[in-house]
């Protein structure tokens, strides 16, 4: 190679590498969630997470020359908190994935717990000038009988929203402040986990109180005393 | 040169600190072998009692007297999740009973022979910053010029429930502000004014005073 070719070549690598000064930032969420220190519910829940849940990630592309893209990642965070909530929150939880698990289930499920995230908001000191980093998310839950779950030839498996007997909505806050030392990145993270575990604590304290709910369990416990 | 870094060292700002205390209940013979956490709190909005606070607080208690044990904050809130998030945590004395209505709740508490919860609300802000400094690198060496200087104010309230009289049972509150002053010529001296640290002394000794037996 002349030394011409490898000048340009470093040129056009440079060039590159400026251009691309403020891609995506991107986020992972991590963190170490505890089980809840609650008596369980005497119930089987089963709990269908959708691909759209299990993968759920938010994207928001930068409108400023000094901001860049931020790709958050939340699927699995949200996957491995729920499963440790909801396991401490009811006496058996079955994760109903596809068609096989469906009928491989052993025991009467009482209701099929269905949750998506509906709405994730950001904010980072760049964004506010207050130093603190923001996460908000909007939660919806849908309760439906076992039999309203269908499943489908190539192992899928899906439902109607009309035939949930309880539907409800509740939200979340994280927030962490500036530290030094600390990045964009990792801030983001601690206060998804923060909201994560704020979305627990609500839907721990506010979940038998749901009218629907509170019926459900009311009438649960009638067939339970009559048995 | 050993005497300039030693002096560097100890060169700290001047920090002002006002610390009110109320107290009543006061175990006189220490807490013996039961425990006390100390938790921040973290509701407001616009700000949050800092994690890193706390545990200041609480080092300075365990240093202070061993004998005592404190119980860290976050093993405390991972071990009672959920009913001490900033949605969850109880805010009045009352909530107190409610909270042991909660079989497992009770049982950890009990478990935890704890005593006392202390709350402690606030924050270190910054309250000005002037000046400029410039820095440089060049073939026969490196060096900064100019002078800097901020403040700092520190506002915390530790308030302090028995849990054994469901009640209240004390409040300290420690103001603490200072200035810093960041001259340079050539090497950058750091006159750091230890607001944040005064102010976790301070409401360290009013614990360790209320908690032990030997203050």
């Amino acid at each position: 190679m002349t030394s011409d070719r490898k000048g340009l070549l470093l040129l056009i690598s440079l060039l590159v590498l400026l251009s691309s000064g403020c891609g995506t930032r991107q986020v992972v969420v991590e963190g170490r969630f505890p089980s809840p220190l609650m008596e369980p519910l005497p119930i089987t829940l089963g709990v269908v997470y959708s691909d759209e849940f299990a993968n759920h990630e938010f994207y928001d592309e930068a409108v400023g020359r000094n901001e860049s893209d931020w790709l958050v990642r939340t699927g699995d965070a949200q996957v491995e908190f729920w499963n440790t909530l909801l396991g401490g929150m009811f006496e058996r939880v079955v994760i109903i994935k596809d068609h096989d698990t469906l009928h491989a289930i052993d025991a009467p499920i009482d209701a099929v717990l269905i949750p998506y995230v509906e709405d994730l908001q950001y904010t980072i000191p760049l964004h506010t000038n207050i130093k603190v980093y923001e996460i908000w998310m909007r939660y919806r839950f849908r309760l439906v009988d076992v039999s309203s779950i269908h499943d489908h030839d190539n192992g899928d498996i899906s439902y109607y929203p009309t035939e949930s007997f309880a539907d409800f909505q509740l939200s979340a806050y994280g927030k962490t402040p500036t530290a030094f030392l600390q990045s964009d990145e990792e801030a983001v993270n601690l206060a998804a986990v923060v909201a994560l575990r704020d979305a627990g604590a609500h839907f721990a304290t506010a979940f038998e109180r749901v009218p629907e709910v509170a019926t459900w369990l009311q009438t649960i416990e009638d067939k339970t005393r009559d048995q | 040169m050993a005497v300039l870094i030693s002096a560097i060292v100890v060169l700290t700002g001047c920090v002002n600190a006002t610390v009110d205390e109320m107290t009543f209940l006061e175990p006189t013979e220490g807490i013996g072998d039961r425990s006390v956490v100390i938790l921040g709190r973290r509701h407001a909005p616009d700000y949050e009692t800092e994690f890193e606070f706390i545990e200041c607080v609480g080092d300075h208690i365990r240093t202070g007297d061993p004998s005592i044990t404190v119980i860290g904050e976050r093993q405390f809130l991972d071990t009672l999740y959920p009913w001490f998030e900033p949605r969850t945590a109880p805010l009045r004395t009352e909530d107190i009973d409610t909270l042991l209505k909660e079989a497992p709740v009770a049982k950890e508490l009990s478990a935890l022979k704890l005593e006392y919860m202390v709350w402690i609300d606030g924050t270190t802000v910054e309250t000005n910053s002037s000046g400029s400094m410039t820095c440089g690198v060049g073939p026969g060496g490196a060096g900064c010029f100019g002078f800097g200087t901020w403040g700092k104010a520190s506002d915390y309230e530790a308030t302090i429930w028995g849990l054994s009289d469901k009640a209240e049972v004390g409040r300290i509150a420690a103001n603490t502000s200072g200035q810093s002053y960041m001259p340079a010529v050539v090497v950058p001296i750091p006159i750091i004014a230890p607001v944040q640290g005064t102010a976790c002394d301070s409401l360290g000794d009013q614990l360790l005073k209320y908690l032990s037996a030997q203050y």
